[in-house]
């Protein structure tokens, strides 16, 4: 519990500090009249045509999905990494790398299957 | 009250604060940032609990992987529409008063487990020394005990992947074929 | 944080001083990059301003504070100004996780009339027992500073740069957790301190149960996982956002992409994230696989001893200790940040298919494979074979 105390206290540091930041700028910088062709979103010089929150295919979608799939997979690894030399010390070397061969033999055909299935090409 | 609990009570309010947001606001985005930042007060919580791995998943899967995903896919959408069928009509005004009641019903369930749990009938616990557990142990018992279990997870990913691309195929999905 | 009144404001001083250590290091930054990059392409680069240019990073700093604050009509106000915050935080909390120098241990002293001490100061910001975990999992928050910035400002060529940049992000996210595991499997702990402290000494490692030893090789990681620091390094560049991974930013194409409304301060807030993640990425490349902060062949111990000798009291050879041990671990550092300078100005800008495939389908299989042979390896060697 003494681990979250300073990552806290560094955290509303930060924060405060880029707060701070922002007030000086707003306190240094010269004040002009805000006007609509100003303060309108930036499209190059152009009209700004409709809001930037139209629709956009979901292409991204599917990729994010799979992300957080294999990422769960890979966080198991790493408990795993983390007691592979008690194993071994122990005499159980070939049982542990054993256990997770099965694991990663189910991954690698999920990602072969992936690729294989075009579910990771970008069009 | 010493540090440990103070602690514990302003991320326990800070969870809570943000879990209400989360159903309080009529934008998705901020309801999911709110959720967010619920994800990130819990992994405060098993910070607290010495409960470290558990943390550090719980920041790098839920509120950096999960989360990002809704948030991104949030903003891909124009929301108007459904910001205005989330915050009137009869049906959501149903589940307004409906999640109200679960969150009472909740509460009342707190309260009763509390009572419960210093009710003394019969003999006490016996109080053993509590061992810290450490991510070696965990790692231990995963792949010893629950290896079976372990091993299923790994298959039922492969399925959900499968699965994924498969929903993603048919008429009206992301990546439906023409 | 510690014991008593000194202990816990020494500690907090400490993490403040580590934090400005990584803004302070961005203007220095900017001006290797842009000298760099003069050096590379031939031309001179910013030299008008005070001796080699250097007091140009004083006028920037004035400049971005005495610039305008504009905030575009229809962005969401909260979100435009919470962006830039959000971006310094991932960063920091990240960066003093990592142990920069050897502890220093300050012996009991009498001060103020009163006894304090004995005491251990970690020259990091804070122990985390999970290390690693901790900062992968810090760090995976920053794709939140560059989706509200993407969001937030309502323009589109901001919200096309954070939803290519949250997308690089997680897609090099795999190769970057995948390569970690080889490094844990060598070494069995999450503990940035621990690995560091394993890499002392010359090369020396189990061969089929016999423990041996090269005499002449550093104990550095890199030497059981060069596949894994070359997978690495690529991850890093793409989370980082540098390129040839700056799909996000490409300026001929989105104008600056997630931060195209942002300006002055705020923008510069942007890049003090983005900087302090090369920080953070080139202390983890030197944990894992340089060594940490030790110079080779030479234990933290022997310069202890060295400046005992030399007459300094204990508390003073062990802040000496860490000091020297410090520019050791500054020094790699700076190769790694030359390398990202290097890089950026030498290989020209992926396109957006090369990258998904780059990352989907070369990188993880050999993340996978570099994971499988390590394992084979470690299992192979540290076996009694008996």
């Amino acid at each position: 519990m003494f681990q979250l105390v300073p990552v806290l206290a560094l955290s509303i540091f930060v924060a405060l500090f880029g707060l701070f930041l922002v007030f000086l700028a707003s306190r240094f910088g010269p004040r002009t009249k805000p006007s609509a062709v100003k303060q309108s979103s930036y499209e190059c010089g152009l009209e700004v045509e409709k809001s930037a929150t139209t629709k956009i295919p979901i292409k991204y979608y599917l990729t994010a999905i799979l992300f957080i799939l294999f990422d769960i997979e890979i966080i198991f690894m790493y408990p795993w990494a983390l007691a592979f030399g008690d194993f071994i010390e122990a005499g159980h070397g070939l049982y542990i790398f054993s256990a997770m061969g099965v694991f990663l033999a189910i991954f690698v055909f999920g990602l072969f299957w992936e690729i294989k299935s075009r579910a990771l090409d970008w069009d | 009250m010493d540090l440990s609990s103070l602690m514990f009570y302003l991320l326990a309010f800070m969870a809570v604060f943000f879990g209400y947001f989360t159903i309080a606001v009529a934008n998705p985005i901020f309801s999911a940032l709110n959720l967010a930042l619920t994800m990130i007060t819990l992994a405060g919580i098993f910070f607290l609990l010495d409960a470290y791995f558990i943390a550090g998943v719980q920041l790098a899967v839920y509120a950096g992987a999960v989360m990002v995903l809704f948030v991104m896919v949030l903003m891909l959408f124009d929301l108007s529409g459904e910001v205005r069928a989330f915050s009137r009509g009869l049906m959501s005004g149903i589940v307004k008063v409906g999640s109200a009641l679960l969150v009472m019903l909740l509460i009342l369930l707190s309260v009763l487990g509390y009572y419960g749990e210093r009710l003394e009938i019969g003999a006490p616990p016996s109080t053993a020394e509590v061992v810290q557990p450490t991510t070696q142990d965990l790692a231990i018992l995963l792949f010893s005990r629950y290896l079976f279990a372990f091993e299923l997870l790994g298959l039922l990913l492969l399925v959900v992947a499968v699965g994924v691309v498969a929903v993603s195929r048919i008429k009206g999905g992301t990546h439906a074929r023409d | 944080m510690g014991t008593d009144i000194l202990e816990v404001s020494i500690n907090f001083a400490k993490m403040v001083a580590i934090f400005l250590l990584m803004v302070q290091l961005v203007p220095l930054l900017v001006w290797v990059e842009r000298r760099g990059s003069a050096l590379i392409q031939n031309r001179l680069g910013p030299n008008r301003v005070g001796p080699l240019g250097l007091t140009q990073l004083l006028a920037d700093a004035v400049k971005f504070l005495t610039k305008e604050e504009f905030v575009p009509a229809k962005s969401h106000r909260f979100l435009f100004y919470a962006a830039p915050v959000v971006a310094l935080l991932p960063a920091a909390v990240a960066f003093n996780a990592i142990p920069l120098s050897h502890p220093i241990q300050v012996e009991a002293f009498e001060w103020l009339g009163r006894e304090w001490g004995p005491y251990t100061f970690l020259f990091q910001g804070y122990e985390i027992g999970i290390g690693i975990v901790f900062v992968l999992g810090v760090s995976s928050l920053a794709a939140y500073a560059l989706l509200l910035a993407g969001w937030g400002s309502d323009n589109k060529y901001s919200l096309l740069g954070a939803l290519r940049a949250s997308a690089q992000m997680i897609s090099y996210e795999l190769a970057l957790g995948l390569s970690i595991v080889g490094i844990l499997l060598i070494y069995n702990t999450f503990s940035f301190s621990e690995m560091v402290a394993q890499q002392t000494g010359p090369l020396t490692f189990m061969f089929f149960g016999q423990e041996t030893s090269i005499g002449f090789l550093p104990n550095w990681g890199i030497f059981f996982q060069p596949l894994g620091a070359i997978l690495l390094l690529a991850a890093v560049f793409a989370e980082t956002n540098r390129l040839p991974f700056d799909l996000p930013e490409a300026e001929a194409e989105l104008v600056a992409g997630y931060h195209t409304e942002y300006g002055g301060i705020k923008m510069n807030m942007f890049y003090i994230g983005e900087y302090g993640h090369m920080l953070v990425a080139s202390a983890l490349m030197v944990t894992f696989y340089f060594g940490g902060y030790h110079i080779p062949f030479i234990t933290p111990e022997q310069i202890n001893e060295f400046f005992v000798s030399q007459g300094q009291g204990l508390t003073q050879a062990s802040l000496l200790t860490a000091l020297v041990l410090h520019l050791s671990f500054f020094a790699k550092i700076l190769v790694f940040l030359w390398i990202f300078v290097w890089v950026r100005w030498t290989l020209p800008r992926f396109r957006y298919d090369q990258l998904m495939n780059l990352g989907w389908k070369t990188m993880l299989p050999w993340a996978l494979a570099n994971t499988v042979i390590t394992a084979i390896i470690v299992l192979m060697m540290r076996s009694s074979w008996s």
